[in-house]
Order: C-alpha cells, then structure tokens, then sequence
C-alpha cells in the first residue's frame, strides 16, 4: 500500500519535472521590425525557424528538436517579461558629412545636430561615440589627421549643444573604413563623414 | 655561463606571460545597460555583484539571482538580456572590423533569454556560436532575433 503511494508520488514528481524541464526557442521580430531565420540544431536533428511567432521545443540534446509551432504572443511574454524588461534599446546611428577637404559640415548635416542632442536626452545615453572618416583623396596621413578633426568639430558641436564631454568617445578611422568602397585618389562625398552612435 | 642566462630568461618570459594574456584579455566586450535585483559577474574566479555600466569582459560568466535580471549591449550592437536564474558564460568575443577579427561563442546554460543580433551577424555570421546545453542555434539571417528559454 505504501509501496503504491510511493510510486504514485514518484510518478507524479516525474510528470511534473518534465514539464517544467522544458526548452524552447521563439523566433521574434527584430528591432527593425523584420523577421531573421535561425537554425536549432541538437545531437540529433535539426529544425529551421523562419516564422516570427514559432517556436521549437527541445527535450534534451539526444532528441530531435520539435518541428516549428506557434507560440501565442501571451505565454511568449509571460516567459520572457523580465528579460524583456531590461532588454537594451538599439544604439542609433547618425551620419554627418563635410564639404570636401574640410571640416566643415555640409548645412543639411548641420541641423542634424539638433535631432542627435533629442536622440541623447530621449536615450538618457551616456555612452556617445564620434566617429571620423575622410574619402581616399589625399595622403593616409593627411585623411587620418583630417577625420580627427572632423570628430573634433562634431565633438565641439555636440558640446556646446549640452552634451556632457565626459559621455563622449572620440575615433578616428582616416580613410581605412569607407562606406563607399573606392580605388586610391578617389573623390567620394559618401565617405566624407562623422558617424555619431548613441548607446 | 650561457645556460642561466636562458634559464633566467625563460623564467623571465614565464613570469611575464599572465601579464601578457590579463592585458589581451582586459578591452571590454561589452557593457551593462539595464539591471534589476542581484545579478553577479564571475570573472578571473572572483563574484562581484553588476551595476548598471559595468563593462563585460571576454570570459566573464553572468548569472541572476532569484529576481534579477541584465541586459547587456555587446561592442557589435548585439543585444542579449535574461531574466532570474539565468546563466551565460561570454566565452568569445571579438569585433574588430578594421583588422577583419570576427568571433563570438556564448553558452547560454540555463534560464531566459532574449536574443538580437549586432553587426557580427551582419559582417560574420559565421562565426556568431550561440551555444546551449540541449544544442546549438545558428543565424541563417543576418538580423534575427529570438527568445530561448532553457530548462536544462
């Protein structure tokens, strides 16, 4: 009799530990609102999750993983809220660009100022990096020493807009990280810029 | 009178080398943008409790108490967050477009996560490993953004 209970007992932990034993991977929209594709691969088997909203559930590593099923986005959010809670926004990006061989920026890039100063308050960001490229027209000297000071000129601006010095970081990439790839000597207004990032 | 000399030398360079590797080990990967409750950073054997900008360093383990939760943005943009009882081991990371060093392998070994991709998933997807106890997920996109819940 109590043998039976026992194994009742013992059964019933059993059940209950596989329930919440469970592993399960959810396809999401990204931060752009796109929807990736990814591949869940265990000892035995694979399934590809290209659908947002699906999921697939895995035993342990010597099972194949489920075939894809939807999840509804209410247990999806129940099981995920407190990561959600804390997941970090993505850092944005802003490009800014200078006449040519020179640190002055072109006017439209000018008011831009205004709407990476809004992005930083909005973000509370303490973490701003000014990023400084040239073209590949001119020496690698000459657009190294040209993209600090166009970060610096950023820098400057975004400093006098209010924004803490100490929040900022200041890069140079001279020439050597186009946008637009070009062959040597080349003119190229594209590359002629200062990427802000607000983290 | 030779030998000593190679051996001091040896000695030296042994003596040396933790010095070398701490220092290769020691640019940050990453930073801690949103917390709640306890969450703790293993690192070089040692716990020490996170705080909202700490930086995270390649090899540190993460793990989140009971109600904790962390939210970390990695140098590539990539996002990950987890929620209580969580652990994830960052056992690679680097991302240095100017040289063309891609690598990142990070064992999510228990608890909830969510997932978005940075620029390694863009520039290198192959060489994004996300690992888990029960298998591996890899990105066939190079945006893509999942949860994982792991029991295991």
């Amino acid at each position: 009799m109590t043998r039976t209970i026992l194994l009742a007992l013992f059964l019933v932990t059993m059940l209950a530990g596989c329930a919440t034993k469970e592993n399960l991977i959810v396809l999401d929209k990204t931060a752009d609102g796109t929807v990736g594709a990814l591949q869940v691969s265990t000892d035995k088997g694979s399934q590809v999750l290209a659908e947002s909203g699906t999921a697939v559930r895995i035993e342990n590593r010597d099972t194949s993983p489920s075939p894809p099923a939807p999840i509804t986005s209410e247990e999806s959010q129940r099981l995920f809220a407190d990561a959600l809670q804390v997941h970090p926004l993505m850092p944005e990006s802003f490009l800014l660009y200078f006449k040519l061989n020179s640190n002055e920026l072109t006017d439209e890039s000018q008011r831009l100022i205004a709407t990476i100063v809004a992005a930083v308050q909005r973000r509370q960001s303490k973490d701003i990096s000014v990023i400084g490229h040239t073209d590949r027209l001119g020496s690698d000297e000459h657009n190294r020493r040209l993209s600090m000071e166009r970060a610096k000129v950023v820098y400057n601006l975004l400093s006098a807009a209010s924004i803490a010095e100490s929040d900022m970081t200041i890069i140079y990439h001279g020439e050597g990280n186009p946008l637009v790839p070009t062959a040597d000597n080349v003119a190229e207004p594209r590359n002629r810029r200062v990427e802000v990032m607000v983290r | 009178m030779k030998k000593p000399l190679l051996a001091s030398l040896l000695v030296l360079t042994l003596a040396l080398l933790p010095f070398t590797m701490t220092s290769a080990a020691s640019k940050s990967i990453g930073k801690v943008k949103g917390l709640r409750g306890l969450v703790s950073i293993q690192r070089n054997g040692k716990m020490k409790p996170a705080f909202p900008n700490d930086l995270i360093y390649q090899s540190d383990v993460i793990l989140t108490g009971s109600d904790g939760a962390i939210g970390i943005l990695l140098d590539d943009n990539t996002l990950i967050s987890m929620g209580p009882i969580s652990r994830v081991a960052m056992d690679k990371f680097a991302f240095e477009p100017a040289t063309n060093e891609y690598a990142m392998r990070l064992k999510m070994q228990h608890g909830t996560f969510v997932y978005q991709s940075g620029l390694l998933g863009k520039l290198a997807p192959h060489a994004v490993e996300l690992e888990t106890p029960v298998g591996r997920i890899s990105m066939l996109k190079e945006d893509t953004s999942f949860r994982a819940k792991i029991a295991e």
